[in-house]
């Protein structure tokens, strides 16, 4: 891998924006139907608004608001929200080459938008040698708007949102998982890593509920590609 | 959760919890020397990743979830463009599931 300079200009947030709104129908679909979820649970709009801000994750959102009563307490909510988004974690690990030698508000502020499938478009173009770090702020904040966006709306509509499921929008990120990994396959050395992730994700699908498969894919795989490398 | 300073904490509490998550492992490699080894398992996170995700629908034995991810498959090789790959894959679900159901 050249040592290609990192930037981080305003074409690449433009870039990262434009490139990510393929995504944002589905976003504002789910986001409606947490905002609907949200009312039902008797949420005022404010308060679902505020949640969508802070916590900005869609699984984490819907898992929180099943132990969301009138008696719960805070720390179960936060430690689901925890157990949700650990995958962020290793996003963000594989995100540091990419952006370690950025001031600290840049670095920072791009990975407060961090997502999914922005995640999976910045890696992409990682890939490919690209190196302005614009692109992964400015694609989650195209993620970010249509999330808080439908929010709102969903909570105002109530029950008359449509089933993202009848559009096929909740298989939008498995279809951009498998797109996307076709274009970062690069030939056998990634057979075993790729063997590991799909074993592992296979188990910990049956086994745990949540995200866990997720995390546990990208661990096996990571582990797989640090021991096969060299061999 | 009616009491707002309740609300208000649960709120701050989720919020750093997710931000910790994704700085997290942004933060814990700049502890981590990135030698060649290290840099490999960096690699190989993106794609594993992405088969962790893949994994569930493509085991899952359900008809339109498979025809999806082929019509992904298939605009992958004739248009080389994964956001067209990805709209097709999610419009053959659509499609498959009115069609199925």
């Amino acid at each position: 891998m050249t040592q290609d300079a990192v930037s981080f200009t305003a074409q690449g947030v433009r870039r990262g924006f434009f490139a990510a709104q393929v995504m944002a129908p589905g976003i504002t679909l789910y986001a409606m139907v947490f905002g609907v979820l949200a009312s039902e649970r008797g949420m005022s709009w404010l308060q679902a608004m505020l949640m969508s801000a802070a916590v900005y994750s869609g699984s984490a959102q819907l898992a929180a608001l099943q132990g969301w009563t009138a008696t719960a307490a805070v720390a179960p909510v936060i430690v689901t929200i925890f157990v949700m988004n650990a995958r962020y974690v290793l996003y963000s690990a594989a995100l540091q080459p990419w952006l370690a030698s950025l001031p600290r508000h840049q670095s920072r502020g791009s990975l407060f938008f961090l997502g999914d499938g922005n995640w999976a478009m910045a890696m992409r173009e990682y890939d490919a040698g690209y190196r302005d770090a614009g692109y992964v702020l400015g694609s989650g904040v195209a993620m970010f708007v249509p999330w808080l966006g439908g929010t709102l709306v969903g909570h105002l509509l109530a029950g008359s949102v449509p089933n993202p499921a009848a559009f096929g929008l909740d298989f939008m990120l498995v279809a951009f998982a498998a797109a996307i990994g076709m274009v970062l396959w690069r030939g056998k050395s990634d057979l075993w890593p790729v063997a590991a992730a799909g074993l592992m994700a296979l188990a910990l699908h049956r086994l745990l509920p949540g995200a866990w498969y997720i995390v546990g894919a990208g661990i096996a795989g990571g582990l797989m590609g640090a021991w096969r490398h060299g061999r | 959760m009616a009491v707002e300073s309740t609300f208000l904490l649960a709120l701050l509490g989720m919020g750093l919890a997710s931000f910790a998550c994704r700085i997290g492992g942004f933060l814990l490699m700049g502890y981590v020397t990135i030698t060649p080894r290290v840099e490999a398992a960096l690699k190989a996170i993106p794609i594993s990743v992405m088969v962790g995700i893949v994994t569930p629908a493509a085991t899952s034995g359900k008809l339109p979830e498979l025809l999806g991810l082929l019509a992904v498959g298939g605009a992958m090789k004739l248009l080389r463009n994964d956001l067209a790959a990805a709209v097709a894959g999610a419009a053959t679900v659509a499609v498959a599931r009115w069609v199925l159901v």
